[in-house]
């Protein structure tokens, strides 16, 4: 057991830190903000996520052949940490999900065109898995792509399709084989926004941004939009969505309020005042150890995924611990901040109104990505190895 | 960074576990109980014989002086196995013993106790509890004053574990009555024998036996002495950590294999014509109890790291005790209801890792006070 980072990778992480200390302005963090409350992603914040694909950072573990820098995982886990910290909001979920399924799944003609254009930021993917009729049933989704003449013409319907606006391409699940058990007939395709017949329809979202609906009318793409084989689709999702539970990008989201409070806490006039009462100390405590637990979770899963492990229940247990502690946090600093965490802008609400912010943001994680209960049936089954009956 | 552990970890913790499944079955842990035994002398020859009494002390003393994670490792599968032995008192003067010698502030009593711990031809034992049920230094009293080369001393102590068959009880004791806190401590070794001490024996809801120790005018002389007089905090703070840090491992150790037995349990049991374990109710308890016992491993053994690399282990040991007393103990109360009626029964064996490790998670100090550690270390006014 080593809990210890590298003196290589404290130096990496010094790098960074000093390019996110040149780089990040606060016309860059002020445009940043506003884009995460529904602006989208401005000229400043392009230019940055630019800079940083030249010094070869984005998708840096990856081979050489296609972009990488076969750095080590746990580089590029300190540099995602550090660029979540500064709250640079590059859409690392690709990286971390679509790219090693492009890698593992896909063909060569595949790989060449788009993990270097993922590298470079010119390629980036909306997450075209959930739909109307279910999210957490993911393989009951009722999208069909049907063979004709060159290729699949697709119909249906996705939602909480995040950056479905902004992004170039959705990473598309859809049904090719509607008479295969509902595992087997499912298939990914690579499809680009642009192509007729999509249609994107925001969804407003109480932390102030936005997800989507996503239209597919008539949709036509080539054979080759489709990622590995034909109703192979399946296999190839579920495990890109396990590895997109873990990680430094989702590890800073669920700590990040209980950061923020205690900073607040520890740093501003009243926070301080506060923080006088004993039992609020004991809570901040106590948070602050489930923090540690959260943080601990995401090293495990590092370090099985760096033994090239595909942890069996251990990131579901990292997809429970970190959202239900974020919702912890902010519960706990609405009762430490009371009436003050209420105030949503205006003068005299603390840190400029990022608490309740916080506050409905938490909520967002424990079903984003797979919910809460569906992470326990999963741990019951897959981890204990529990029987389905 | 690799928090799994490594081919010598995995080495240790499977030695340890094959021996303790071979010579400590269940049956063996109740039989001590049911007798009323301080120990199990067969056990503890077994472990001196095999080197695992000495596995993290120095090489100079016969020890192996593996780092203090490899121990943990060790604490956590004699938690799991429930070993009937004092291996945690013993360890926890051991080691300080140790630390004293290294500082060069140690007689020779000292040095041979140490040779002795590792060959387990003398059980150590330590008294640090008072009245109040924390470990920070204000709870040490118990009165030394200077007596030509030695100390007389006068006060109560609480809690010490296997006092009664132990050879040197190592003792904090306030040499200067004028401080309350860290000053003015010194750590003494005292014969449990010795002219004054009287002690009467408690049992505990898990099942072991500690003393409660009457000084009236104990005279312990110079060679007694461990570490410096009135700077005994020095010793004894790192010494609270690792007796902690280790007390986690056994509570952890326990707990992990409660929570298992409760996973079995629930793929046997049938109600309603299924599997209990295949209700969605059953799943999302089990599916809990395995996040949090795993939570409160990942904190001792981070602690135990930190101990291992000679940095600050306050606010990781802190917060590795206070969640693990908590966590530990709802992970426990699961696998009993997964249970039900069985988990109360005496002859039913569910209940010796429940009471054991409860009764561990109530040692050294509340999670409270270990809450106040850490809110201290994070700056709170």
């Amino acid at each position: 057991m080593d809990f210890g980072f590298s003196e290589e990778n404290e130096r990496f992480r010094a790098e960074i830190r000093a390019f996110i200390a040149e780089n990040v302005s606060p016309e860059i963090v002020q445009e940043m903000k506003e884009g995460a409350r529904g602006a989208g992603i401005g000229p400043l914040t392009k230019e940055l996520i630019l800079k940083i694909g030249e010094r070869g950072w984005i998708g840096m573990s990856w081979p050489k052949e296609y972009g990488g820098r076969d750095a080590d995982i746990i580089d590029q886990y300190i540099f995602e940490e550090e660029l979540a910290r500064a709250r640079v909001p590059l859409n690392l979920g690709n990286f971390i999900e679509q790219a090693p399924a492009i890698m593992k799944a896909g063909t060569e003609a595949q790989k060449k065109y788009f993990l270097p254009r993922l590298v470079r930021g010119e390629v980036t993917f909306a997450l075209g898995y959930s739909e109307p009729s279910g999210g957490t049933d993911l393989a009951s989704l009722k999208t069909r792509a049907v063979e004709d003449d060159d290729g699949y013409l697709i119909n249906g319907q996705k939602v909480f399709t995040t950056r479905a606006e902004s992004s170039s391409h959705i990473y598309l699940m859809a049904r090719t084989d509607p008479d295969a058990p509902k595992h087997k007939g499912i298939s990914i395709f690579l499809v680009p926004m642009d192509t007729p017949g999509i249609t994107v329809r925001p969804l407003w979202t109480l932390p102030g941004g936005r997800t989507n609906e996503v239209f597919l009318e008539d949709v036509r793409v080539p054979n080759d939009a489709m990622l590995g084989e034909k109703n192979g689709g399946w296999n190839i999702g579920a495990s890109a969505l396990n590895l997109g539970r873990a990680g430094a990008r989702r590890y800073c989201i669920y700590v990040s309020p209980f950061e923020d409070l205690l900073k607040y806490l520890q740093t501003d006039d009243l926070g301080r005042d506060i923080a006088k009462d004993p039992v609020t100390q004991d809570k901040i405590a106590e948070l602050y150890c489930e923090a540690q637990v959260a943080r601990l979770f995401t090293m495990r899963s590092l370090s099985m995924v760096r033994r090239g492990q595909n942890p069996p229940y251990e990131i579901s247990s990292e997809k429970i611990w970190g959202p239900e502690f974020q919702v912890r946090t902010t519960e706990a600093a609405s009762q430490i901040l009371g009436a003050y965490h209420q105030l949503w802008d205006g003068e005299g609400a603390p840190d400029n109104g990022n608490f309740p912010r916080q506050y409905v943001n938490a909520m967002v994680s424990t079903f984003g990505h797979g919910s809460t209960q569906v992470m326990r049936t999963a741990i019951a089954r897959r981890g204990l190895d529990l029987p389905r009956e | 960074m690799d928090v799994l552990l490594n081919e010598d970890e995995e080495m240790i913790r499977d030695g340890v576990r094959r021996f303790f499944a071979s010579e400590c079955d269940i049956a063996r842990v109740r039989g001590i109980e049911d007798d009323g035994a301080w120990t199990d002398p067969e056990l503890w020859r077994q472990l001196a014989e095999l080197g695992w009494l000495g596995l993290a002390l120095p090489a100079a003393y016969g020890g192996g002086e593996a780092p203090f994670t490899q121990l943990t490792l060790l604490f956590e599968e004699a938690g799991r196995a429930l070993a009937p032995v004092p291996l945690h008192p013993h360890m926890v003067a051991a080691l300080t013993l140790a630390e004293a010698v290294e500082q060069g502030d140690c007689g020779a009593l000292a040095e041979s106790l140490i040779s002795d711990a590792c060959l387990g031809e003398r059980l150590l034992t330590w008294a640090w509890d008072e009245r109040l049920p924390n470990i920070g230094p204000e709870v040490v009293t118990l009165n030394a004053v200077a007596d030509g080369n030695g100390w007389r001393l006068q006060g109560c102590k609480q809690m010490v574990e296997a006092f009664e068959i132990a050879d040197y009880c190592l003792v904090a004791a306030r040499t200067d009555s004028t401080q309350t806190g860290g000053d003015g401590i010194t750590l003494l070794l005292v014969e449990p024998g010795a002219a004054g001490i009287s002690s009467t024996t408690q049992r505990t809801l898990g099942g072991d036996h500690q003393s409660q120790v009457q000084f009236d005018n104990v005279y312990v002389d110079g060679d007694a002495l461990v570490g410096r007089v009135g700077g005994g905090w020095d010793l004894a703070r790192p010494m609270l950590e690792r007796a902690m840090v280790l007390n986690c491992a056994m509570i952890v150790g326990a707990t992990r294999r409660a929570a298992e037995r409760a996973f079995d349990y629930a793929k046997e049991r049938i109600a309603f014509g299924h599997p209990i374990g295949s209700f969605q109710a059953i799943q999302h308890t089990c599916a809990d109890m395995i996040t949090w016992v795993d939570g409160a491993e990942l904190l001792t053994r981070e602690a135990a790291w930190h101990i291992a690399q000679g940095m600050d282990a306050a606010l990781a040991a802190a917060a590795a005790k206070s969640f693990t007393n908590e966590r530990c103990q709802m992970v426990l109360r699961e696998a009993n209801q997964i249970h039900g009626g069985y988990a109360q029964v005496y002859e039913y064996d569910q209940q010796l890792w429940y009471r054991r490790a409860a009764a561990w998670s109530m040692r050294l100090g509340t999670s409270a006070q270990h809450r106040r550690t850490v809110a201290r270390a994070l700056e709170m006014p």
